[in-house]
């Protein structure tokens, strides 16, 4: 498993973000759904190393981050994409992911063919040498997905991947999802329930910082049949459950 | 038991060669897109107002040059660097890649190691910019000597130092007022750091804006006749390299998320820096001056550098000509001019001085700042003699425009020499020693007057007696060739006071 999380909680303050998770995941794209305030950003940070669990136990890639070296090698072959992503305005996009790859560990001599190759995959090419500042949202989006996959990552977190891609664009990512989802652990948390039916092998659903669902997006779908929340039949089953368990 | 572990992927020793390479290339791109080359035109633009113009104004001396390359460039290069370092150090809190950087395998010391070391990179690139036109232009200009590099040295250690600083404090503190903060920060902890100098045993003194003992100004006569004493410098440099290490290891143990294997060596490598920095401290406060106007420090002073710097004067082509040291060589017009007249009065005669030569000064810490400058040795010495004079610009003091200088050369030395020559006694002098001495004054058109130079005392002179004024008037109207000829004769008698009022022409 590359993801293997028992009774994990993370406070801040007063604020419970996740109230005891406990979640399986091995190669392939996974999905997380849940209204705002869930806590799925703040499970992903967890999983990315970027902020430690409050309780409850973590394993990534087999190995424990809560100690320095494991945790190190933990991030040499993890990717993270944040929701609200941060860029410096003055790199080009090809510096901005060589950037990334450095601080993974690339091999220096593979970093050129890294750096073209993730460009490649998020079809930004041809703006490799287009400083981040004249970029679309859109393409930030790319260049941030192209930094979170230039490592090959053997597990990587979405956080709201396709929030600013135009239609054609979400179609080629899911397509770039199903691809990485052949050998990496996938995490992909978003709002929209089409992204998860598409490319999504498994979905789980949160709610107030807890898992109320997971399955495959099938049984989702299952759960939503004659439930009369949602245009599409995702939308009605994630209504249906939201519905159940807040009832 | 351990055949299953991972190799250690993560220890810097199992990778160092592809760490190297990627740590190059880490550099080379924040080097590509820091935020210090844009503030070099203003860091060019102030070292040009507050250090060139000032250096240039300066005589082609390389002592008084370095010393004010050291302080300006300092405090040209300090506020930019402090400021900028601080934008760099609160990079990734401004621009909100916190977590996208925490995340990845470098620690985030490294990180911002290689930021702080591209902002630094260009400073030191501007500096020595500076440096090399200062000291370019300095080296076609002076006559004699070369760059001293202990006082640039300082003012190159001292850019990693203040550029450490401002880092820590972007990093530390990441706030949009933390870059202006560290500007104005670094400027006044330099400029203020002068403040508690008392004399020059000071702590104080390991400030990288002291270049001189305190108070003195970049004087002219220092490291002229004896070599630059670099002992102050290398406390200084001392100083500073320890103050980069500790700001740089306190970073590193700030780092909660490093391994104890990172934070071990940030504390040994911080406490190394304290050590380096207290030392330095220490050794400033042994400091004295010495009789050449430098701080010597004993536990770091090199004996050598007491022994006095061989050259070979420049001289005049004058009736009795005037040697000053090579260094001072554009000097050589105008004291030749400002003597002339008075050494005309006496070449050829005997016991007339048969070269006017260029003297060291002694250097004597007084109370509190004030350090007296004198000439080191009697005036005038050996059997063929040789009268000694110091210059203006040795002294300290106000600079002088030439037409200033070359009458406050006249009215120093040439009573002096005249005096000298007529074996004027410092009391009881007779009548008629007085009236030949006034005499040859006015014929020389020495002001009296003008006031003495610090070292430099003047015979007594005034008041004279209306019937000594009368006589002089007479001697100074006779020609010259009847002044000289009544000097040949009658000298000898002159200097053993056997001339009466009556007797003078």
């Amino acid at each position: 498993m590359n993801v293997e999380i028992i009774g994990l909680t993370r406070r801040f303050g007063r604020t419970m973000a996740v109230a005891g998770v406990d979640l399986q995941a091995g190669p392939g794209v996974f999905g997380l759904l849940g209204p705002n305030g869930a806590g799925k950003t703040s499970l992903l940070r967890v999983m990315a190393t970027a902020i430690r669990p409050t309780s409850g136990t973590l394993r990534l890639l087999g190995r424990d981050p809560g100690s320095y070296g494991p945790r190190r090698e933990i991030r040499c072959r993890l990717g993270y994409l944040p929701q609200n992503l941060g860029y410096y305005p003055g790199f080009t996009a090809a510096e901005f992911v060589e950037y990334f790859a450095l601080l993974k560990e690339v091999p220096a001599a593979r970093i050129p063919a890294a750096v073209a190759e993730a460009l490649d995959r998020v079809d930004l090419s041809g703006q490799a040498k287009t400083k981040l500042r004249a970029l679309s949202g859109g393409m930030l989006r790319r260049v941030g997905i192209a930094q979170a996959i230039v490592n090959e990552p053997e597990l990587l977190l979405l956080d709201e991947p396709t929030a600013g891609l135009d239609p054609e664009q979400r179609v080629a990512f899911r397509a770039l999802l199903r691809d990485l989802g052949q050998r990496a652990a996938v995490l992909v948390s978003t709002h929209l329930v089409e992204d998860v039916g598409t490319a999504c092998a498994q979905v789980a659903l949160m709610d107030a910082g807890k898992i109320v669902f997971q399955g495959t997006p099938a049984d989702l779908v299952a759960r939503g049949e004659g439930h009369g929340g949602g245009d599409a039949p995702l939308e009605r089953g994630y209504s249906a459950v939201l519905a159940g368990t807040r009832s | 038991m351990t055949a299953v572990r991972v190799p250690a992927v993560s220890r810097p020793a199992a990778a160092m060669p592809g760490q190297l390479r990627a740590a190059a290339r880490l550099l080379r791109l924040e080097l590509r897109r820091n935020a210090m080359p844009w503030m070099l035109p203003l860091v060019f633009a102030l070292f040009w107002f507050s250090v060139y113009r000032k250096a240039m104004a300066m005589p082609p001396l390389w002592h008084p040059r370095a010393a004010s390359l050291q302080i300006g460039a300092l405090l040209a290069f300090a506020s930019p660097a402090a400021g900028t370092a601080a934008w760099m150090g609160s990079r990734e809190a401004r621009r909100r890649t916190t977590d996208l950087v925490a995340i990845t395998a470098w620690p985030s010391w490294a990180r911002q190691l290689a930021t702080w070391a591209a902002t630094t990179c260009w400073a030191l690139a501007g500096y020595l910019a500076c440096v090399a036109v200062l000291y370019g232009v300095t080296a076609r200009q002076a006559a004699w000597g070369g760059p001293l590099w202990w006082p640039a040295a300082v003012a190159a250690a001292s850019i990693p130092a203040v550029s450490a600083a401002g880092f820590a404090a972007g990093a530390l503190v990441p706030s949009r007022f933390t870059p202006p903060a560290a500007a104005i920060a670094a400027f006044f902890v330099l400029a203020l750091s002068t403040q508690p100098i008392n004399g020059s045993q000071s702590y104080w003194n390991i400030s990288p804006v002291v270049a001189y003992p305190w108070d003195i100004g970049p004087d002219p006569g220092v490291a002229t006749f004896y070599p630059n004493l670099p002992d102050l410098s290398i406390a200084q440099v001392m100083f500073l390299a320890g103050l980069t290490v500790t700001v740089l290891g306190a970073v590193a143990l700030s780092d909660r998320r490093g391994g104890s294997w990172l934070r071990r060596p940030a504390a040994v490598i911080t406490a190394a820096g304290l050590l380096a920095a207290g030392t330095a401290v220490a050794l400033a406060g042994t400091g004295t001056l010495n009789a050449h106007g430098m701080i010597a420090i004993p536990a770091v002073h090199d004996a050598a550098s007491d022994r006095p710097a061989r050259y070979t004067p420049v001289c005049s082509h004058t009736e009795i000509p005037v040697c000053l040291n090579p260094a001072y060589a554009s000097y050589l017009p105008a004291v030749a001019l400002a003597l002339t007249p008075v050494l005309h009065e006496i070449a050829g005669l005997p016991g007339a001085p048969v070269r006017i030569s260029q003297a060291a000064a002694i250097y004597q810490q007084g109370p509190g700042n004030s350090v007296s400058i004198s000439m080191v040795g009697p005036s005038i010495s050996g059997g063929r003699p040789v009268y000694h004079v110091l210059l203006p610009d040795q002294l300290g003091g106000a600079a002088l425009t030439t037409s200033e200088f070359i009458a406050q050369v006249r009215s120093d030395a040439g009573p002096n020499i005249l005096a000298n020559f007529i074996a004027l006694p410092r009391s009881g002098a007779s009548q008629a020693q007085q009236a030949v001495l006034a005499g040859l004054l006015k014929a020389a058109a020495v002001a009296t007057s003008a006031p003495s130079a610090r070292g430099a005392p003047q015979p007594v002179l005034s008041p004279l007696p209306a019937a000594v004024q009368s006589a002089a008037q007479r001697f100074a109207a006779l020609p010259p060739s009847a002044r000289h000829a009544w000097l040949v004769r009658h000298i000898a008698a002159l200097r053993a006071g056997r001339i009466t009022l009556a007797q003078l022409p």
